[in-house]
């Protein structure tokens, strides 16, 4: 248990540090607040609405590319042709609203009638019909030329993701969350080298995993303070969480582990603290933007998407969105969590036999 | 490998990039021997101790301890060693109790053992008042006191202290060299210093290394008297007249006269002839001794240096 001992003085070394304490647990916090704000910011993003358009006539087919047309409306590909399709896009959160032309729609039009049409929307975004009645209503107006009565039905609908692009945001943010700890985790390994502490560890039976464990442990706290703090500002921001928070919990609690391990090995390949501090940036940044932690990354080159899928964070990021999201249960994740075990056993493996060679030089 | 050595070395040789800090060293420490490697800085003591405590691995050449081979059991090495690293090396945030106990877990003492021995290492050292607060507050030489302990706090049977005194006020030195030498017979130590007066205090036998290169070797006696074959007398006197100068310098070989202070020096020496022959010319004597010589003059006649204090 000699790797116990050395976690033990770790853990006072840092715990007994409230700088450098508070720097850790509270860099989540900021981080989370900063993306999400930037990011999840709904007045940023142009209105998109889905349309679903039963008549299907000329004029119905014209009236919708007039709305396409428009600068402040986005509308959402496809146009559906029955409501329940797009009923069931509301309620996985892939659409918060969508205007639905009723059958006789054409016909209405041109017998100069009364128009209904009705706009479901996404109860957690009340603000939505007034944002959307108002373009809907100067469209139809200028598409019909002469006023006849519109009348717009507002129908609110309970569903179950309430801002599907904070619960596509949030995982990705949580994950690079974990990355910027990289940078952090090697520091006591760094400075204890420096002041010739480790040399002295080193002159006792200690084993380099002794070291390697010992100096990972008293990060194992924050990585759960961390994913607390990224799930829990993440449901105040309005994450909807429909699958097990337990496994996503999980998920993310490995992937936490498995950055842990790249600290550990900046930490025992680094000359200075600099270098352990500065040096993972320079993959941190790329590797995030490759991952798709801000915006699905399918449309990448192949290269750059088979580089994503072979590192570990891709599928962390996978995994929580589809757990948290669509409710998958373990099975359906089994490939996605044996790849992150694997890769944060063959990272802290590899930690061990350069920390052994370090031992020795 | 000879039972009764702790510490053998053969040809223990270290480069660094071309440059040769470790050359050749072939030592052999008897059990229970304190041994000192005494030497100006860049000598290669650190380096030598480093090797020894399976840090570094040596460029060629290897070395036993207690017949374990640094190069293929440096982790059954470990178990028996202490280490005392010529800088202070703790851990600043935890107190002088949690280091030690940090070292002795590390080394598998049981708990008992190691809070009774831990007590009375603090209580040797001067830090037992202390014991409960943060080392990172504590003065310079607290520290160093602290560091030391750490290396005997799980009573090794090897101990390498590298400098131990390095940066101690003469009180805390002398109280240092008292513990050590209290360990002598019971442990085998190999010590470094460029402290003359600390090799010659407390060391079995001295080995004198220059550049990497044992150049000397034995008690601290046999090297003053083996490497000097020239003696000192040093005379305060008065009412010189160049008559006895002339005469001084006519029989000895070097005689050399400042604000009066006579200093001769020659391989053979006679007390009595020497103020005999002052007093007949007439002058004043007022004190006159034979200058031991100290390990100081053995290095310097030895390397051609001064060791820098
Ligand atoms: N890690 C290293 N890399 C390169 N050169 C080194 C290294 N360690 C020591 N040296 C060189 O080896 C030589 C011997 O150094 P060493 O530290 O063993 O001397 P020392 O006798 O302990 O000196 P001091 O009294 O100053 O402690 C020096 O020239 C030093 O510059
Ligand atoms: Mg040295």
């Amino acid at each position: 248990m000699r790797f116990w001992e050395i976690g033990k003085r770790n853990l006072k070394e840092l715990y007994r540090d409230p700088v450098a304490l508070a720097f850790l647990l509270g860099m989540p916090l900021v981080f989370i607040l900063i993306f999400s704000f930037a990011f999840g910011g709904q007045a940023t993003r142009p209105l998109s609405i889905g349309i679903v358009d039963e008549d299907q006539s000329q004029i119905s087919t014209a009236f919708v590319n007039c709305l396409e047309s428009i600068p402040a409306l986005e509308v959402a590909p496809p146009i559906y042709h029955s409501q329940s399709q797009a009923e069931e896009e509301l309620d996985t959160g892939e659409l918060s609203i969508y205007l639905l032309i009723p059958r006789g729609f054409g016909e209405a039009v041109e017998h100069r009638q009364a128009i209904d049409l009705e706009l479901a929307y996404n109860e957690a975004d009340p603000m939505l019909p007034q944002r959307a009645v108002p373009v809907i209503r100067a469209v139809a107006l200028e598409f019909l030329n002469i006023p006849i009565p519109l009348n717009i039905e507002l129908r609110e609908t309970e569903v179950e993701i309430k801002d599907e692009y904070i619960n596509y945001l949030i995982p990705g943010m949580a994950v690079f969350g974990l990355m910027i700890l990289i940078p952090s985790v090697g520091g006591i390994m760094v400075r204890d080298r420096a002041k010739g502490f480790l040399s002295r560890l080193m002159t006792t039976p200690a084993r380099p995993s002794d070291f390697i464990f010992g100096y990972s442990l008293p990060f194992v706290p924050v990585i759960v303070v961390s994913v607390a703090i990224y799930l829990g500002v993440g449901v105040l921001m309005g994450l909807s969480i429909i699958g097990n928070l337990g496994l996503a919990f999980l998920i993310l609690f490995i992937i936490g582990i498995c950055c842990l391990g790249i600290g550990m090995l900046l930490g025992t390949l680094a000359k200075s603290e600099e270098q352990a501090s500065g040096a993972p940036w320079i993959f941190i940044i790329p590797i995030v933007m490759i991952s798709g932690a801000w915006w699905p990354v399918e449309q990448m080159p192949s290269v750059i998407r088979s580089i994503a899928d072979a590192l570990p964070f891709l599928h962390a990021m996978d995994a929580t969105r589809s757990i948290i999201t669509l409710g998958t249960g373990l099975e359906a994740i089994t490939n996605d969590l044996l790849y992150l075990v694997g890769w944060t056993v063959v990272i802290f493996a590899l930690g061990v036999i350069l920390f052994r060679r370090s031992m020795r030089s | 490998m000879n039972g009764d050595f702790a510490i053998q070395t053969f040809n223990l040789t270290k480069t660094f990039n071309g440059l040769v800090a470790v050359d050749g060293i072939d030592l052999n420490i008897k059990k229970g021997e304190l041994f000192a490697l005494l030497g100006p800085n860049g000598a290669g003591k650190t380096t030598t101790i480093n090797m020894l405590c399976c840090l570094l691995k040596p460029t060629s050449g290897t070395a036993q301890i207690m017949g374990y081979d640094i190069n293929r059991q440096p982790f059954k090495i470990k178990e028996i060693i202490g280490v005392s690293p010529q800088e202070t090396a703790i851990s600043e945030r935890l107190n002088p109790q949690e280091n030690l106990n940090l070292i002795g877990e590390l080394h598998g003492m049981n708990p008992r053992e190691l809070k009774s021995r831990s007590q009375q290492l603090l209580e040797t050292m001067g830090l037992a008042d202390r014991a409960k607060d943060q080392v990172r507050k504590f003065s310079g030489g607290m520290k160093r006191r602290l560091s030391i302990m750490m290396a005997l706090v799980h009573n090794p049977e090897i101990l390498f202290l590298d400098e131990p005194t390095l940066g101690l006020d003469p009180q805390a030195r002398r109280v240092m060299w008292e513990y050590i030498a209290r360990l002598k017979e019971d442990k085998t130590i190999l010590l470094t210093t460029h402290y003359m007066d600390e090799a010659d205090f407390l060391a079995d036998r001295i080995s004198i290394i220059d550049e990497g290169k044992i150049v000397a070797l034995g008690t601290s006696a046999e090297l003053k008297t083996s490497m000097l074959e020239k003696h000192t007398m040093i005379i305060s006197v008065q009412n010189l007249t160049q008559q006895v100068i002339k005469e001084m310098r006519a029989r000895y070989a070097e005689v050399e006269i400042t604000n009066g202070t006579m200093t001769i020096s020659a391989q053979k020496l006679d007390f009595k002839e020497i103020v005999d022959l002052l007093h007949t010319s007439g002058a004043t004597v007022r004190s006159a001794y034979i200058k031991e010589p100290t390990l100081e003059d053995v290095f310097l006649h030895i390397t051609g240096k001064e060791l820098r204090e």
